[in-house]
């Protein structure tokens, strides 16, 4: 078992930082927006195909790749908020319907992938080739690369939202909308900041994913799901709660898989989760109201 | 002396419902005006007209020569016309400190931002005892504290205050009363929103009594009426 045991912690925590980085753009969104964006997934997967056909196919290599990348998943959040969720600012069913219209953008994002860039599977380099040993179980470099970049992208992802004045502008708007606006921010821009910054995260996540897998339209809708039971595990809020459960998903999620097999572990996961909001209502972090 | 804001035959309403029927009210620079008036007859609804979260179904509001009737909220804070909101808990998990220190945000409230906190510190000792507290663990009174505290760091050009003691004890209502009076005396132009008529005509130098979405008196404070006078007003000449 301890020959086992150790690689599969290690890969639970591969997984949780994606999910990490998946979930903190999602919940970025959330609150500020009190929005789902369904659409995250294929922002993800958008960001690994630009970051392939530059990095690839143009031959730029792959630090271009991930600009561009970065860039058009941007470009396709900002696009998102504006086209498909400010008209329903202020009506009564807006979480509903932006789920709709996001669900809607996913499709639409995942099948003209699927046009522009055809069926066949892509594969997108590594950051750092070669190996190495975490307790003894061998990794590749690339991976724990990720590991470790993912705390770094969230610290200062909670440096930007606690210390810095655009940051502090996000938090102050999803806490009260009207009292945000009364001290001169600007509310529908902020929104577009949110979307924007959750869409880069969306972008880095898929290049990263697109490295470790192939890169296929529907790169970033599989581990969509999972992303957001870790937000809804988290306590649906703070940045500290949702990398947790992260973190937690992970681990989950690579054990399950070890003790029952990849056939039963979803069902298992979403089995805990409702377990969790019997227990504790508010999330595994959540604080009680 | 020039006119700093003109609200002239302000409509406005929710969902069709008119709330507002044709408000005409100035204010002079230098000067501060009081509205006062029953519950549910538009005070609340003028503010928010003013300060750009409703949008107005006819007429205009002009601020220091532009026609901001149809301005964004921040655009308007950013142009010095600050609103206090009633009743606000501003962002309840930010700390006293950081959401003044946010306050802060329009280029023109930057400039000089820590003699307005220091300034803000003096005015309300306890918002500086509190420091790191979150703003849902306030009490109510040092919430008033913090939202006006807030319009304060926004480096006012006009200050609307919404019923800033809605709700407090007499004892709490005094503290902030005496640091509104002290606002008023820097030379801050006010438009105070209160109930406690006598308070407005200590504070300020005309009175706008609004019901049913109208101006249904102006008072100047050299022809100041006396209580029953005032009682008058409010419940009518006489009973039907």
């Amino acid at each position: 078992m301890d020959g086992v045991l150790i690689p599969t912690l290690v890969s639970g925590l591969l997984l949780g930082s994606l999910y990490a980085l998946m979930a903190s753009g999602l919940s970025l969104v959330w609150s500020t927006l009190g929005v789902f964006n369904f659409a995250h997934g294929a922002l993800m997967t958008l960001g690994a195909y630009f970051a392939w056909t530059v990095s690839e196919q143009l031959g730029w290599g792959l630090g271009a790749g991930f600009v561009a990348g970065i860039a058009a998943a941007v470009v396709g959040g900002v696009l998102i908020e504006l086209l498909l969720v400010r008209p329903f600012y202020g009506n009564r069913a807006m979480l509903l319907v932006t789920v709709m219209t996001t669900l809607a953008a996913s499709t639409i994002i995942e099948r003209s992938i699927s046009i522009i860039w055809g069926p066949r599977l892509k594969q997108l380099p590594r950051v750092i080739e070669g190996q190495v040993s975490i307790f003894g179980a061998p990794i590749s470099s690339h991976e724990a690369m990720i590991i470790l970049l993912a705390p770094v992208v969230l610290a200062a992802l909670w440096w930007y939202t606690s210390k810095t004045r655009s940051g502090r502008s996000l938090r102050a708007v999803g806490q009260n909308q009207d009292s945000a606006a009364l001290v001169g921010i600007d509310v529908p821009r902020t929104f577009s900041l949110a979307f924007g910054l959750s869409a880069a995260l969306a972008g880095l996540t898929g290049i990263l994913l697109g490295s470790i897998r192939f890169v296929t339209p529907g790169l970033g809708a599989d581990p969509l799901t999972n992303a957001m039971i870790v937000v809804i595990f988290g306590g649906l809020g703070s940045l500290g709660a949702t990398a947790g459960a992260a973190y937690v998903i992970g681990m989950l999620e690579a054990l399950l898989i070890l003790w029952l097999g990849l056939y039963w572990t979803p069902s298992v996961v979403f089995l805990a989760l409702i377990m969790i909001l019997i227990f504790r209502p508010n999330g595994l972090f959540g604080r009680a109201s | 002396m020039s006119t700093l804001l003109t609200v002239r035959g302000l409509q406005a309403g929710y969902g069709g419902v008119p709330v507002l029927r044709g408000i005409d009210i100035y204010l002079d620079t230098g000067e501060a005006i009081g509205l006062f008036g029953p519950n549910g007859h538009g005070k609340t609804t003028l503010l928010r007209v003013i300060s750009g979260l409703l949008r107005p179904t006819a007429g205009s509001v002009t601020f220091d020569g532009s026609d901001i009737s149809h301005a964004k909220p921040s655009a308007i804070v950013a142009a010095g016309l600050v609103h206090a909101q009633q009743g606000n808990t501003m962002f309840s998990d930010m700390g006293v400190e950081e959401t003044l220190q946010l306050a802060a945000f329009t280029p023109r409230a930057r400039d000089g931002w820590k003699d307005r906190l220091t300034e803000v510190h003096t005015l309300f000792p306890r918002l500086a005892e509190r420091r790191k507290q979150l703003a849902r663990t306030l009490s109510g009174g040092e919430r008033q504290m913090l939202s006006i505290g807030c319009a304060l760091m926004c480096a006012p050009r006009l200050l609307i205050l919404d019923e800033p003691t809605l709700g407090l004890s007499p004892r709490l209502k005094g503290e902030l009363r005496d640091a509104i009076g002290i606002i008023a005396a820097k030379g801050v132009p006010l438009v105070v929103v209160e109930q406690d008529v006598e308070f407005l005509l200590a504070l300020t130098n005309r009175l706008y009594l609004v019901e049913q979405g109208e101006v249904g008196h102006e008072i100047d404070r050299a022809h100041a009426p006396n209580h029953q006078e005032i009682m008058n007003m409010y419940f009518g000449e006489q009973a039907h």
